[in-house]
């Protein structure tokens, strides 16, 4: 095919063919997993990794800044509030493809999946350090034990049972694929494990669907009993479907802002079609969200507080206008086919959605009028070490499996890639040229 | 090719004809049936099962008269030595003068007094004894619970995973955390009940020196106040007892000649803080229903879609001779 | 009765045990042991004897003990230590003079004058050399070589030196004894000092206080005669039971100071309904003494503040006579605090380090938002170019 034939504008029949459609996930090639920015994440996660240590030897008092009116600090309120919704891509894109059938957002699934497990696992462990008795978490095994009414009790079952059994086992596929590739030994029991996964297929992803819904929406109950303690601009019974919409929007920007960031840095052709999927079912989705929130707001009596000379006022604009704008970006980046704007679209609203979930748990959140809360040093300190021990697996496993979408040709890209390096020489190990056989087609071929 | 996808392979599905009815076809229906029997079931819960409040057998509580308080804190001293608890000498290490309650200080008089040297009041805070107390509603493994007879909230610390969801429950802001150490514990009033047990009586009602704060059964705590407003007309703010609706009706009941929101004690108004939030919470996972009607319309659904993306899989396959990835 | 004494302390070579002294003087036992349960009685405020446990133990304890010599030398004094002293009844003075020490020698109390009191002053000194107890009442000048105040023409500083050289302890009672007193005060023309100021090598009790308590005194003698040892000491010499704490912490009218309820001059409300005087310039939070629990003649209440006159810290050196009679004092963190909490208390807050380490963190997503929206700009640009010259090539070709 001549490298001439390019994406005609829209409006000229006939439609040229997506020469940057994503048909595949492959590695990331060719980058080496050690560079700055690495060892920087690598750092903060040591970091933090001692401060942990001096938390649980001497208590969450001298490691936070959590005192008696803010029992929860950003450990809580930010990793798992915010950052699991940001991260929840596997629950919203899973959606949007498996539920609602948008066919172009599978090659997204593997990104989604990825980013929410690590979204999860490091939310879930900073949890771990933030409770002040883990011991006696063992009560999760008896259900005649919980509390079923408290949201408290819903998050953290939910969370723990989702990310270990669904999301774990919807994220083995590409590692299964990793080990079919590396050694023909392995190849029937990896094959018996697929086919176990795809028999249960439905039935996982339904549970995966099920349990963010129930989940993330209780991360929003849970501020329904700070009462009159959450300011009216945020508290109201619709909380939790609020939350629900909230990590909706934000995870397509995590999802699709992240893989558009990453095909940028990495060199990757990127998909127009399916980003322009992605941000016309986000934009949606804001502007219903946006819809629903403010007419809520009418209908309590509440939005005339946003007119207020106060501070509460202040970050509900910002919020709003975070949101808003940012949808509206997307959508004036289907139109103007600009990825910057599109990017710059899911970053605001994604920023605005996290605005949006942390406040009524911290800034919107008033049990005295002379209390306050700023996290301390270390527990910032420790927040930023988890957050950057997610980015940096994350990191380390585009590079190790097949996550990140591709046209096909990036396979055989990468194929001869390899086949040029020569065998022993690469540590991805799709290709083992040379040893149990060849797999790909070689240049001459 | 090698890389024809042996997982992939997938079972003929079966047609019409080889069964009275499908799995799919049986989960479709269950789930045309299903979800209009959840909503009625979620909307009409609250008939099924009233969201009652359950009022303990014999509940006991405090009656404190703000107005007969000297602030001479031996109430403080006292709660300390009753559940032998070291004093809170933070502030000069000497004498016991906590700021708040914390866990050393279980009760604690504050003082209201206003600017305008208008009149001044001390307040003792403790622990409510709600009758819905958030903080029991909001403990995920029910580590917070209240007795059924005598209604007194409790800590079980074998079952607390220090999550601190009650401190932040709680409209009054009384359990609280201990922020030092390896064993944190969450510390509040529980009414002496190892006293009670004993037959004697709450550590600060025994030593109060005016009887600002007694000791009873929650109806003749009640009785008492009533009457102390009858003879009293004019004496007492609103002419009403806090804690008899308000958050749902207390345990501990308050008279005093200031605003009731002036001592720290919120107006809530007769609705408790987890009936009038999570109201629809309870609703909508009653018997965990909705949430297994939406499991099974979630299934049904993926299978559908499951069937076309596998197609198209298989397309793909043979088109570009690689391995599909599932 | 102090000729007696005298006389009795020059005669006899060897001193009787205070029981034979008492049998000799006819004390029956009973009297005795009566003597005895007044020592115990003595006993407040964690004085020595508390650690006998009953009266016969003080008896047996006593009864093998010699009545201690005791030489009471008066200097710059107005003798309101040796009158304090008789306003005691648990020993009242004359028990102590007579049955629990010998005091040989004190000038207000001695029948002799002159020539005689000078020879009972010798003969005291002679014959219980290295054993007597000193008493000084009253500062010692120094200036102008200490003519200001004599002795049998010598000069103050010289008695007290010729005098304690040969003594087991020195006791310094009053302020004027302790560090110089009324006769120090500003100018202080005649060069008025206490007694640790020229004596040293000596074991020597403060007593400071103007007049002093006189139960502080009692302690420390009768501590010495039954334990054949002096009190604890503080870093002043002064012994720490009656010394060790201010007066503001165990004021009767602590309670006021803590509500805030003080008296604003002599006669107002607030003075008339015996509210803390602390704004009046009481100097209780700064003077060390025992006179808010251990009042004077033995009477509830009759004490500086509890006639309702602020205390004038008389028994510290830098505050009476330095320090304005009305003038407040601060408080020092030692003392509790003086409010109670307020309704709602502040709590949290951000610390410097946090909130640039949020900055930095926000400054730094930020930047690199805006830097790869840049990227994208200019990669789309740059594609977009590419499509542009290969468009332009192709219909080049085409042409």
């Amino acid at each position: 095919m001549s490298t001439a034939t390019l994406t005609n504008p829209p409006g000229i029949f006939p439609p040229a063919p997506n020469q940057n459609r994503w048909e595949r996930a492959v590695p990331v090639y060719g980058v080496s997993v050690f560079n700055k920015f690495f060892f920087l994440l690598v750092g903060l996660a040591i970091l933090s990794g001692f401060l942990t240590i001096y938390r649980e030897a001497v208590g969450l008092g001298p490691a936070s800044g959590m005192n008696d009116k803010f029992g929860w600090g950003i450990w809580k309120t930010f990793n798992v509030v915010v950052l699991t919704a940001w991260g929840s891509g596997a629950f919203a894109v899973g959606i949007a493809a498996w539920v609602f059938g948008r066919k172009r957002l599978h090659t997204l699934m593997r990104m989604a999946l990825l980013t929410s497990m690590l979204a999860y696992a490091c939310g879930l462990c900073l949890l771990g350090v933030d409770v002040g008795r883990p011991w006696n978490f063992y009560w999760v095994l008896f259900p005649w034990n919980w509390n079923v009414h408290s949201p408290m009790a819903e998050v953290a079952i939910c969370m723990s049972v989702y990310a270990s059994i669904p999301l774990a086992l919807e994220n083995i596929p590409p590692i299964l694929e990793r080990l079919w590739h590396f050694d023909v030994r392995l190849q029937p029991v990896v094959e018996k494990l697929e086919h176990a996964l795809h028999k249960f297929f439905p039935f996982i992803v339904a549970l995966a669907y099920l349990l963010p819904g129930m989940h993330q929406s209780s991360l929003g109950a849970l501020m329904l009993l700070g009462g009159q303690r959450v300011h009216p601009l945020w508290q109201t019974p619709f909380l939790p479907l609020l939350y629900v919409g909230a990590a909706s929007f934000m995870s397509f920007g995590c999802v699709a802002g992240v893989t558009m960031l990453c095909c940028l840095v990495w060199k990757r052709p990127i998909d127009r079609d399916v980003l322009e999927e992605a941000a016309r079912i986000t934009a949606w989705i804001i502007f219903a969200w946006l819809v629903i929130r403010n007419l809520d707001l009418l209908f309590r009596g509440a939005l005339f507080t946003a007119f207020h000379p106060t501070e509460y006022a202040l970050i509900f604009w910002i919020e709003t206008f975070l949101i808003g704008y940012g949808g509206w970006l997307l959508l004036q980046s289907l139109k103007d086919r600009k990825l910057r704007t599109m990017f710059l679209g899911y970053t605001l609203s994604s920023v605005g959605g996290m605005l949006y979930r942390f406040s009524p748990t911290t800034l919107a959140y008033m049990p005295g009028p002379k209390a306050t809360y700023f996290p301390s040093v270390i527990e910032l300190l420790i927040a930023i070490g988890f957050a950057s021990t997610g980015i940096a697996i994350f990191l380390v496993m585009v590079k190790l499996f097949a996550i990140l979408p591709a046209p096909v040709q990036e396979w055989h890209n990468m194929a001869l890639y390899f086949r040029a390096r020569g065998p022993y020489s690469n540590w991805t190990k799709y290709f083992n040229f040379g040893f149990f056989g060849d797999t790909e087609p070689t240049e001459s071929d | 090719m090698r890389n024809e996808s042996k997982t992939l392979a997938l079972k003929p599905r079966r047609k019409r004809t080889d069964v009275a009815i499908t799995r799919r076809e049986l989960i479709t229906n269950i789930a045309k049936a299903g979800v209009p029997a959840a909503v009625g079931l979620t909307v009409g819960a609250e008939m099924l099962h009233a969201e009652e409040v359950p009022i303990p057998s014999a509940p006991l509580g405090l009656l404190y008269d703000a107005s007969l308080c000297i602030g001479c804190k031996a109430c403080e001293a006292a709660c300390n030595e009753a559940n032998n608890t070291p004093p809170d000498t933070s502030r000069d290490g000497l004498h016991q003068a906590p700021t708040d309650l914390n866990v050393f200080t279980r009760n604690i008089i504050k003082l209201y007094k206003p600017e305008d040297g208008s009149q001044s009041s001390f307040v003792k805070r403790q622990c409510m004894q709600c009758f819905d107390p958030g903080c029991v509603a909001g403990c995920p493994f029910e580590a917070l619970y209240k007795d059924q007879d005598s209604g007194v909230v409790h800590w079980d610390g074998d079952k607390c995973i220090g999550c601190r969801y009650c401190t932040i429950a709680c409209p009054y802001s009384v359990p609280r955390f201990q922020w030092l150490g390896l064993d944190p514990v969450i510390t509040k009033c529980e009414l002496c009940s190892h006293r009670l047990a004993k037959g004697l009586k709450p550590g600060c009602t025994s030593v109060c020196p005016v009887g600002a704060v007694i000791f009873g059964p929650r109806t003749a705590l009640l009785l008492e106040a009533k009457r102390r407003i009858k003879n009293n007309p004019g004496r007492y703010y609103q002419d009403r007892v806090y804690g008899e609706t308000d958050n749902g009706g207390t345990q501990a009941l308050y008279l005093s000649r200031v605003p009731f929101d002036k001592l720290g004690l919120p107006d809530i108004g007769p609705e408790s803080g987890p009936s009038s939030t999570l109201r629809w919470q309870k609703r909508i996972y009653s018997y965990f229903a909705l949430p297994a009607v939406l499991y099974a319309a979630l299934v049904t659904v993926i299978r559908r879609n499951q069937h076309g993306h596998e197609q198209e899989a298989h397309q793909q396959e043979k088109e570009t001779g690689l391995r599909a990835q599932i | 009765m102090g000729n007696a004494c005298a006389e009795e302390g020059a005669k006899m070579s060897k001193q009787p045990t205070i029981a034979e002294h008492l049998e000799a003087s006819g004390v029956s036992r009973r009297s005795f042991i009566q003597l005895c349960s007044m020592l115990m009685v003595t006993a407040p405020a964690g004085l020595a004897l508390t650690n006998k446990k009953s009266v016969f133990e003080i008896a047996a304890a006593i009864g093998k003990t010699q009545r201690p010599s005791v030489i009471w030398l008066h200097f710059q004094d107005c003798t309101g230590c040796t009158e304090t002293l008789l306003r005691t009844s648990t020993p009242d003075v004359a028990h102590l003079i007579l049955d629990v020490i010998s005091l040989d020698y004190h000038e207000t109390l001695m029948a002799a004058s002159g020539a005689q009191a000078e020879a009972a002053l010798r003969s005291a000194m002679a014959a219980n050399a290295g054993k007597y107890v000193l008493v000084v009442e009253g500062a010692i000048p120094m200036k102008d070589d200490g003519v200001y105040m004599q002795l049998n023409s010598k000069p103050a500083v010289q008695v007290l030196r010729e005098v304690a050289s040969k003594a087991a302890a020195v006791i310094a009672i009053g302020s004027c004894a302790s560090w110089g007193g009324v006769p120090s005060a500003d100018p202080n023309p005649t060069g008025a000092v206490g007694v640790d100021s020229l004596i040293t090598g000596k074991p020597i009790v403060n007593l400071p206080g103007c007049p002093p308590n006189p139960y502080n005194l009692l302690g420390v003698v009768l501590e010495y005669v039954t334990m054949g040892k002096l009190p604890q000491l503080d870093e002043v010499g002064r012994p720490k039971f009656a010394y060790e704490r201010v007066i503001h912490e165990n004021c009767p009218r602590r309670a006021h100071f803590d509500a805030g309820r003080f008296a604003g001059a002599f006669g107002d409300e607030g003075h008339r309904k015996g509210w803390c005087l602390y704004k009046m310039g009481c100097k209780g939070p700064v003077t060390h003494a025992a006179c808010s629990t251990r009042h004077f003649n033995e009477i509830a209440d009759c004490w500086p503040i509890g006639a309702g006159i602020p205390c004038l810290g008389c028994t510290e050196k830098n505050v009476v006579w330095k320090m304005g009679t009305f003038e407040t004092v601060p408080i020092h963190l030692a003392t509790p605090p003086d409010t109670y909490p307020p309704i709602y208390s502040s709590v949290g807050g951000a610390t410097v380090g946090a909130a640039a380490l949020v900055g930095a963190v926000a400054g730094a997503l930020g930047g690199a938002t805006y830097v790869y929206s840049q990227r994208f700009q200019s990669s789309q640009e740059a594609g977009a170019e590419r499509i542009e010259n290969a468009r332009a090539q192709a219909e080049k070709k085409e042409d």
